[in-house]
């Protein structure tokens, strides 16, 4: 099964009864070889966490202490910071930014879970080219069509405007969601779809109240990954939507890096912070929510 | 397949079944994603192979008139110093930082993962992933403070002094790039891991194999796709990474972290040759692709074999 | 000398025991089978053996020496597995070298010895190819000859024969026996098939949920099991397992079953003698069940009705239902019977097995 999905957690290593039953590969944590090697195997992972984990340790701390700096402040507690990024224009940058995300995501989601529906159960002439040209557009790097799009804009008038801009972010996400709707929509059998034709459904209720609910999981997963997509989006939006009122989150962070002379590492740790918990958040309950793994190629049989 | 598929296929033997007809449904369920594929990729693109050989401008005569120029721009690129060394860049940061640190410290992660002790492998796991979540432009400021002068990096490597995003600017960007991408290795390759059967590995421990030769001799050649698949995701993804460095350094100081992307949006927006621009973006489109043709062509034969 | 002696070895999980004190002792170049049901707990003893598990509790000694902290690989012991593991990125012969390879062996003496193995096994024709490319059955064998090729103190093999066909797996039951003969090297395999177990085995460890049941030759497991779940386990068709009373005629004891009464004599009457009304299991073999000859001959019998006949060729299974049991028998082929009709079976009390029915004991 080619399911993809968020980054969810590490599997499990309790010890559990083994299973063996044929076929399975790998079903057992590897336990077994002797020795104190968890021990030591933990203390290194720890370690290695422990660096990661420092300049996280950095940006809290700093959003907590009224004086801040580059190095690690003092535990301390206050909100002045805080206020000094509102003060800066956190909140509406963040505000553009929850509207750039969410149309991007809805445009895009809805555009892939028709268009991944139609690839998986419909006959499409040249079906397996289109699924090629896909998966290469996935491929592309946006920077190259960067320049023609803003020449486009330029010309229809376009520019500075938040919705076409968002538009273009769901573009972006739109090859990638196509591509992991169709795989998901393949795996489910189409009894369901079948019986609901039976009974004289129309397409589009079937798709709407049969199909949907049934692979909703997979239209969450692609919603989130293209929100938290756009949610950071920094180069589309920078050449695209010049307007100082529409400066979502990311750029308007690094407009507060650049502006003053100084740069307070305070206030912009905490106006990072007010940046990344929405996304954080999203993380979180998806990551409980579906339980999955990337497991890309596991077809290599042995 | 199931039964009643299968009762459809018997009773629908594979001839008829490829002479199904085109649904009007088909067509208009298609449509909002064409329109937006071929309006916001698909034109763009042809229009940018068009673009990249005039002499456009952002703004003044050429902004409005510009005119096809043939090779002129090609014939600029080629002997254009900054074009070249920002390719060397890009190479670099693509695999030092992309294809070489991620996948090493991500497989060093998943590996540890395996015999860690359960809370020790949420909690890291948690933690790597928290700093891929975390967004660019977070990251690039984290990373910014953590080497200026009297940042904590500073402090640790005794160069309290210096800015070291100054003074070693590629090797502090890749570092946060790494810091920022290990955690998408971590993932694909513990579940990489996960698909190597336990069986073939103790069946190598009683052949007397060590850790380390099973790890080269058995689990990496069965991980070789996984790895494949991991290292093209990385360098299509790092190949046009923008935001990171822009945010930490603009392309500086004087253009020593300009990779093909940051030097694309200075020529572009910051000396208006938007031409030209696009010319350089042509150019990171086709590395990109030949990179893309390469690692597919190590994963042929796997590929082969999964028809 | 490579014995194998496991000496109260007990394994746990979280809260599972799925290995309860288990005593075994396997001779040098013995073939020892382990066999039970699913779950019964013989993998993971295998897996012990093999140094992939480590005991909660006990020892467990390959030559002699106690190997509990001893790793898989220093074990010098070659195990077949049960989906048999073969590296999917070599070639068959880079599978069967990998051990060679790994311990630096010269290059000729692989060559040969590969060869050697390949030619014995019927897989010389097959050197080039990956597993991906073989049946079952070839892949079975590039398993068989790895391990071979290692030359261990002892064989384990996991259930080597469950995913091959019937032909197959009769096949290579006799081949296994004939590699055995040929190499005599301590051997512990393990199957939940009985058939196997029977056929391969010099001695068979039977085992159920964790603990060992019986450990004997197949025909004393057969005419002697020490409990019912034994009895029941181990011959095909199942043995008749029939409710019966112990009654007190006097002095002697005499068991009641399917409105029979068969008083009982000699040992297993002194042993009954203290029972009065206590509720026993009598187990009769399908072969033992035969009908009635004409003019009775002093055995106890009862009537039946048929319910089912499967003809089988050589022998004929006859379901009789006797009262609320089902009797299953072997008759001959040609029985002139029919489904309905009545029929009268007899058995012979000396060969009958008695097992109290709380704890499954065999009690004569």
């Amino acid at each position: 099964m080619t399911s993809t999905s968020l980054p969810g957690q590490l599997p499990d290593a309790t010890d559990s009864p083994v299973d063996t039953r044929p076929g399975r590969p790998a079903a057992r944590r590897v336990r077994g070889e002797p020795g104190g090697h968890k021990i030591i195997v933990s203390v290194i992972m720890a370690v290695l966490g422990m660096a990661f984990l420092l300049p996280l340790v950095w940006l809290i701390l700093a959003a907590l202490n009224p004086h801040a700096t580059s190095g690690l402040s003092s535990p301390a507690f206050s909100l002045d910071n805080f206020r000094a990024a509102f003060q800066a224009g956190a909140g509406r940058a963040i505000a553009n930014s929850l509207y750039l995300a969410g149309v991007s995501t809805v445009v895009a989601t809805v555009v892939s879970t028709l268009a991944g529906y139609v690839l998986s159960r419909h006959y499409v002439p040249l079906k397996g080219l289109l699924l090629v040209g896909v998966i290469f557009l996935t491929g592309l790097p946006v920077t190259l069509l960067l320049i023609p799009i803003y020449q486009i804009f330029v010309k229809i008038n376009w520019l500075n405007s938040p919705f076409y801009t968002s538009l273009v972010l769901g573009a972006t996400s739109v090859p990638f969601a196509i591509w992991l709707l169709k795989n998901f929509i393949d795996q489910v059998p189409r009894d369901f779809e079948e019986a609901a034709a039976v009974e004289g459904s129309g397409q589009f209720q079937i798709l709407l109240r049969v199909v949907v609910p049934l692979i909703m999981p997979g239209i969450l997963v692609s919603a989130i990954l293209t929100f938290i997509n756009s949610w950071g989006a920094f180069l589309i939006p920078l050449v695209l939507d010049s307007s100082p009122g529409d400066t979502p989150g990311a750029v308007g962070i690094y407009e507060f890096i650049t502006a003053n002379g100084q740069v307070q590492f305070g206030p912009l740790a905490a106006y990072g912070i007010l940046f990344s918990v929405p996304v954080i958040i999203m993380y979180i309950i998806s990551s409980r929510w579906l339980s999955g793994s990337f497991s890309f190629a596991g077809g290599v049989k042995g | 397949m199931t039964a009643l598929t299968r009762r459809h296929a018997a009773v629908a033997p594979a001839g008829i079944r490829e002479r199904q007809r085109l649904k009007a449904s088909t067509l208009a369920w298609l449509t909002p994603a064409s329109a937006l594929l071929i309006g916001l990729f698909l034109v763009p693109i042809g229009y940018a192979i068009y673009l990249g050989f005039t002499n456009l401008e952002l703004l003044g005569p050429t902004a409005q008139n510009y005119s096809f120029t043939g090779l002129a721009n090609v014939r600029r690129m080629i002997h254009d110093p900054v074009f070249w060394s920002s390719v060397k860049l890009t190479l670099i940061f693509v695999v030092g930082s992309g294809i070489i640190a991620q996948t090493i410290l991500g497989l060093a992660l998943a590996l540890l993962g395996q015999r860690a002790h359960v809370t020790v492998r949420a909690s890291v796991g948690s933690v790597v992933v928290l700093a891929w979540v975390l967004p660019e432009i977070a990251v690039a400021f984290i990373w910014y403070a953590f080497s200026q002068a009297g940042g904590t990096l500073s402090v640790l490597t005794g160069h309290s002094n210096s800015d070291l995003l100054s003074t070693a600017p590629l090797l502090i960007v890749s570092v946060a790039n790494t810091w920022r991408g290990t955690a998408f290795s971590m993932l694909v390759l513990s579940a990489g891991l996960r698909n190597v059967p336990q069986e073939a590995d103790e069946a190598a421990q009683l052949e007397g194999a060590s850790y380390w030769k099973r790890l080269l001799r058995v689990t990496l050649p069965i991980m070789r796709p996984t790895l494949m698949i991991n290292m093209l995701l990385i360098t299509l993804g790092t190949i046009s990474d923008f935001t990171l460095i822009f945010a930490m350094t603009q392309g500086g100081p004087g253009n020593q972290t300009a990779i093909l992307p940051v030097y694309m949006y200075i020529e572009a927006f910051q000396f208006n040759a938007l031409g030209y621009g696009t010319t350089i973006a042509l150019a990171l489109m086709l590395i990109g692709a030949l990179l893309s043709v390469f690692y597919i062509r190590q994963l042929r034969p796997e590929l082969r074999r999964a028809r | 000398m490579a014995t194998i002696s496991l000496e109260g070895v007990t394994k746990s999980f979280k809260g599972k025991t799925a290995v309860q004190d288990v005593d075994l002792e396997v001779a040098d170049g013995q073939f020892m089978i382990i066999v039970g049901p699913s779950g019964c707990g013989k993998t993971t003893t295998l897996r012990m053996l093999a140094g992939f598990e480590k005991p909660t509790q006990g020892q467990v000694r390959i030559g002699g020496k106690v190997m509990n902290d001893v790793p898989p690989k220093d074990r010098d012991v070659a195990m077949v597995f049960q989906n048999y593991a073969l590296l999917p990125h070599l070639t068959v012969e880079k599978n069967l070298s990998f051990g060679m390879r790994i311990r630096r062996e010269p290059r000729k003496a692989i060559e040969r010895e590969v060869r050697a193995v390949a030619e014995m096994l019927g897989i010389a024709s097959l050197l080039g190819r990956k597993p991906a490319e073989l049946s079952g059955g070839e892949r079975q064998r590039v398993a068989l000859g790895r391990a071979l090729l290692r030359k261990p103190q002892a064989f384990l093999l996991d259930e080597p024969l469950s995913n091959l066909d019937a032909a197959l797996r009769a096949q290579m039951r006799f081949e296994l026996k004939r590699i055995h003969a040929q190499f005599p090297v301590t051997t512990v395999y393990v199957t939940h098939d009985q058939v196997e177990a029977m056929t391969m085995a010099d001695q068979i460890a039977l085992m159920n949920e964790g603990r060992l049941q019986q450990v004997a030759p197949p025909e004393r497991l057969y005419s002697e099991p020490s409990n019912a779940f034994v009895a029941g386990f181990i011959g095909s068709p199942k043995i008749n397992l029939v409710p019966a009373t112990v009654l007190r005629d006097g002095e002697q004891p005499v068991i009641s079953l399917l409105s029979c009464r068969v008083p009982v004599n000699g040992d297993l009457g002194s042993v009954l003698q203290r029972m009065d009304g206590d509720a026993v299991t009598i187990g009769l073999r399908p072969e033992e069940i035969q009908p009635c000859p004409a003019g009775s001959n002093g055995r106890p019998a009862f009537q039946g009705l048929v319910e089912l006949i499967e003809p089988l060729g050589s022998e004929t299974h006859v379901s009789v239902r006797v009262g609320e049991e089902i009797l299953i028998c072997r008759f001959p082929p040609r029985s002139g019977l029919e489904t309905g009709a009545t029929i009268n079976v007899q058995f012979d009390p000396q060969q009958m097995k008695v097992f109290d029915t709380a704890s499954g004991l065999r009690l004569g």
